[in-house]
């Protein structure tokens, strides 16, 4: 189906999340990594601030601390500061330089000059690499995919190892979305390794903004995937992507070396974990593991229990593409109307589906959506939510309105159970409350 | 009227006493924390909660950013809608004004805001965008302030950020209406933001001593009242650093005097009370604000007795900027704590010396910013709880330190002697978690010699 805007000057409570947020976030599921934002102040701080919100979590990150003089003159003195100060100071393994709208416009060529400062430091055995995020395209999620592109490229590049590989068919790259939780990847990587499979998530959020209790302070990434494991995982013999965007990521490293890969487009409810896990069957021959048989039959009773309470329900989701295609397939699951679908910007993904989706703001979700009884979105949607008189279920990024949302799972069959539940519970207290209502005012 | 030259503002470094003190330093790349300028006026110019606030540029500086504060609104929440221009790929190569201009007039043809304010950011300043006239002509046009705020990101830090806002405000809103009412013992409360809703508590207390607030700069304000600050007979510049600017050319201006003050700890509540009344120059008003101090310090230091008993002695390590390093110290003197470490980065000589007044000889400065540094300090003091802002807060956590947010995305008032009272229940409520024995204990089978192996 097509997708569509409504015709507007302005952005009205944005959907639409910095690129280079994403970057960042990326570079939190690797192990003692720092990404350094090159741009102004705010433009790490803004991000740094927003992410920890979500996560309750210290965000790594650090900036060139541009100002107006040095964009003029010259940025990357700046840059090549910064990355001195990072590397004496931190010794970090893996270091992401992120270009922003502003060296964008301004026209910095930071990719050049972070190959000759690697050239004469002569800087082995860590990974350096840079990618371009200005936030007038795009959105989190390519920011995250774009980086983790960058991150397999630089990889394949340092080992160097075309056509010697040593491959391992028993281990398995999996390349999770921006839009997965911490709990989410700790729960795929959990279903592909009962199969008899290593696993190596690229990049891995779920050992390192899960909540842990190393102490001893470091500015760097307190966990991740660390990079040895990420450079033995180009011996893979497998990888699978989850949502859309990591195609990308996938397809560079069936270029490069030959790396077959499969990609999940939807994650989310009974269809997409039936896909998942027949796949898996399948590929290893072992048998589906008993308790994902039970996890079925948990969800499809679970189902049908809730359908008394999805009858005739509409609902409006506002969300990062991928996610909002997820999304969309666990509703139709329901039976759930769909009033609304709205995403920050347009990929494939999201023009293959079925459906009307429009490219918006929360402003849009307000009057597209009207009418609906539940609001599926960001903590930006809780006023929204109000005022249409929507029950809001907070999903996407960022969540500041509730504890632990960042361990939520919503992939294989106790992910559709978990979300089923809270969405179908969400529904009977505003029934409840609509009751009580009425009740009063006669 | 005349718009202000570059150098006047320059040569008042960071809005400091002294002119010739420290300029703002240069941020160190790769070592530099905390928000930009945009950043900056955003704070100071988003709780005037009935305004409209656009930005200006590419859709991040605003999608990051709004609903990020802890600013209450008692009624209207226009404010906390983000608005965005959301400059795409050919906005910036053909240029964003006919974007800004068809924004502020959608913004004002549908929510019909008393005022708009259009920040700059980064992109909008590099591509060469004339705001000011976009904004001008729209004002005229529409036949309602559209104020301009130019405010980019990287002409410096957050506190460069405040002042800039206060300069829109003293160029294009004080001075531009009169109150409703006769309002010759007006005071202005400039700096205080409402975090948490810590000016109604203040608020309260001014009503009590019958003290008129004329304009709330800008804490939960309505743009009209901002409008009609020059009429007041008195400035209280609550939040030192930033805003003392305006405070100082709304003197030589408008010949209203002004002090700094604070409202942590009751001493200084009080004295801030004080001063007011003294500043208006009311015997009547004194005797008034006395007999309500008084009243209020011993209902205070007798509701504060348990608290202080289990504070005595505890050791705090407190970072944070501008006027709360040192408004701060003396709330937590007044609970019995003592500061062993106090951050002095984002701080004025002014407020240096002001917090070398308040602290005992041995007290550690911390004079650079970074997690890493606070730390050092906690557990080389053996400090019992850390008193920081938001963004150390999960630092804290992963090292097990007790912890009080104090800055501006905080949840809880500690403003006035209520707040105090609340400053204290929090301490103790900190410091007595059950969290931080659990939290330290190993897991049973961790436990040496619990079990043969």
């Amino acid at each position: 189906m097509t997708v569509k805007r409504r015709s507007k000057p302005v952005s009205v409570n944005p959907l639409k999340i910095g690129q280079s947020l994403g970057g960042i976030l990326a570079m939190q599921g690797c192990y003692r990594a720092m990404p350094v934002i090159h741009g102004a102040q705010g433009c790490s701080a803004f991000p740094k601030a927003l992410l920890t919100r979500h996560f309750r979590e210290p965000i790594a990150v650090q900036t060139s601390a541009l100002q107006e003089m040095d964009v003029i003159f010259d940025a990357n003195h700046n840059l090549e500061e910064a990355l001195t100060s990072v590397l004496s100071k931190h010794r970090p393994d893996i270091i992401g330089v992120i270009g922003t709208e502003l060296t964008d416009v301004a026209g910095v060529d930071y990719q050049s000059m972070l190959k000759s400062y690697k050239r004469e430091r002569n800087m082995r055995g860590g990974l350096a690499f840079s990618v371009t995020l200005p936030d007038f395209r795009g959105s989190l999620e390519s920011g995250f995919s774009v980086t983790v592109e960058a991150m397999v490229d630089e990889l394949i590049q340092q080992a160097g190892l075309r056509g010697q590989r040593n491959v391992n068919s028993r281990q398995i790259t999996l390349l999770p979305g921006s839009y997965l939780t911490p709990g989410d990847v700790m729960e795929l990587k959990e279903i592909v390794s009962s199969f008899g499979f290593e696993v190596i998530a690229l990049p891995d959020i779920s050992t390192s903004l899960s909540g842990h209790l190393l102490t001893g302070f470091s500015p760097l990434t307190r966990g991740g995937v660390p990079l040895d494991s990420m450079l033995q995982s180009l011996q893979s013999g497998l990888t699978i992507a989850f949502g859309a965007s990591m195609e990308r990521p996938a397809r560079r490293l069936h270029n490069a070396l030959g790396t077959p890969y499969k990609v999940f487009q939807g994650t989310m409810g009974l269809k997409a974990s039936d896909e998942l896990l027949n796949f898996l069957h399948q590929i290893s021959g072992v048998p589906v593991p008993i308790r994902y048989c039970w996890q079925r039959e948990n969800l499809l009773d679970c189902m049908l229990d809730a359908h008394f309470q999805f009858a005739g329900v509409s609902a409006l989701a506002a969300l990062e593409p991928d996610h909002l295609r997820s999304v969309s397939e666990w509703l139709d699951e329901l039976g759930v109307e769909q009033k609304a679908l709205i995403t920050s910007y347009e990929t494939p993904a999201v023009a293959e589906l079925e459906r009307e989706v429009w490219v918006g703001d929360l402003d849009d979700a307000e009057v597209l959506g009207s009418g609906a009884d539940l609001w599926i979105g960001s903590s930006h949607g809780i006023a929204g939510a109000e005022r249409i008189g929507a029950a809001f279920l907070a999903a996407g990024f960022p969540i500041w309105n509730e504890l632990g949302s960042y361990m939520n799972v919503s992939v294989g069959y106790r992910g559709a159970m978990e979300w089923t539940n809270k969405a179908g519970n969400l529904l009977m207290r505003r029934e409840a409350d609509h009751r009580e209502s009425r009740v009063r005012h006669r | 009227m005349e718009p202000i030259r570059k150098e006047e503002i320059d040569d008042q470094a960071c809005g400091s006493l002294a002119p010739k003190s420290k300029p703002c330093p240069r941020p160190k790349p790769g070592e530099a924390a905390g928000g930009c300028s945009f950043d900056g006026a955003q704070i100071t110019l988003l709780p005037i909660m009935d305004a409209a606030h656009l930005v200006h540029g590419p859709v991040a500086c605003a999608g990051n950013s709004w609903e990020s504060r802890g600013s209450l609104s008692s009624g209207p929440s226009l404010s906390q809608y983000g608005f965005a221009t959301d400059l795409t790929n050919n906005d910036i190569i053909f240029g964003g004004e006919r974007k800004l201009k068809d924004s502020i007039d959608y913004i004002a043809g549908r929510f019909a805001p008393p005022a708009i304010f259009v920040y700059a950011t980064c992109v909008t300043a590099l591509i060469g965008e004339d705001m000011d006239a976009v904004c001008k002509e729209a004002s005229e046009r529409l036949g309602i302030p559209v104020v301009p705020v130019n405010s980019p990101g990287f002409v410096g830090s957050k506190n460069l950020g405040n002042r800039l806002a206060g300069d829109a405000l003293l160029q294009y809103v004080i001075g531009t209406g009169e109150p409703e009412l006769e309002a010759s013992m007006g005071v202005n409360l400039i700096g205080e933001y409402n975090i948490a809703g810590e000016m109604w508590d203040i608020e309260k207390l001014m009503n009590q001593a019958g003290i008129t607030l004329l304009s709330r700069i800008t804490g939960d304000a309505r743009y009209k009242e901002i409008t009609w600050a020059h009429r007041a007979k008195a400035n209280m510049v609550v939040c030192s650093r930033a805003l003392l600017g305006l405070a100082k050319q709304m003197e030589s201006k408008y010949g209203i005097p002004y002090f700094e003050g604070s409202f942590y700890g009751a001493k200084e509540t009080t004295y801030s009370l004080r001063q007011m009344a003294f500043l208006l120059n009311d015997r009547e008003m004194e005797r008034r604000v006395d007999r309500l101090t008084e009243r209020e310090e011993s209902r205070l230091s007798h509701d504060l007795r348990p608290y202080r008993k289990i504070l005595k002695g505890k050791k705090a390590v407190l970072y944070t900027g501008g006027v709360k390093s040192w408004s701060v110290i003396s709330a937590l003197k007044e609970l019995g704590i003592q500061v062993v470490g106090v951050g002095t980065n984002k701080s004025s000589d002014e407020d240096v010396q002001r917090i070398a007044d308040r602290v005992s000889d041995d007290t550690e400065y911390i004079p650079e910013g970074g997690a890493s540094r606070i730390i050092k300090t906690v557990r080389e003091r053996k400090a019992d709880i850390m008193i920081a802002g938001g963004r150390n807060m999960y630092v804290a956590m992963k090292e097990q330190i007790p912890f009080v947010d104090i800055n501006q995305e905080r949840h809880k008032a500690y403003a006035g002697y209520e707040g105090l009272l609340r400053l204290a229940k929090e301490l103790v409520d900190s410091i007595a978690n059950p969290i931080w024995k659990l939290a330290s204990s190993p897991a049973p089978w961790d436990k040496e010699g619990s079990y043969d192996r």
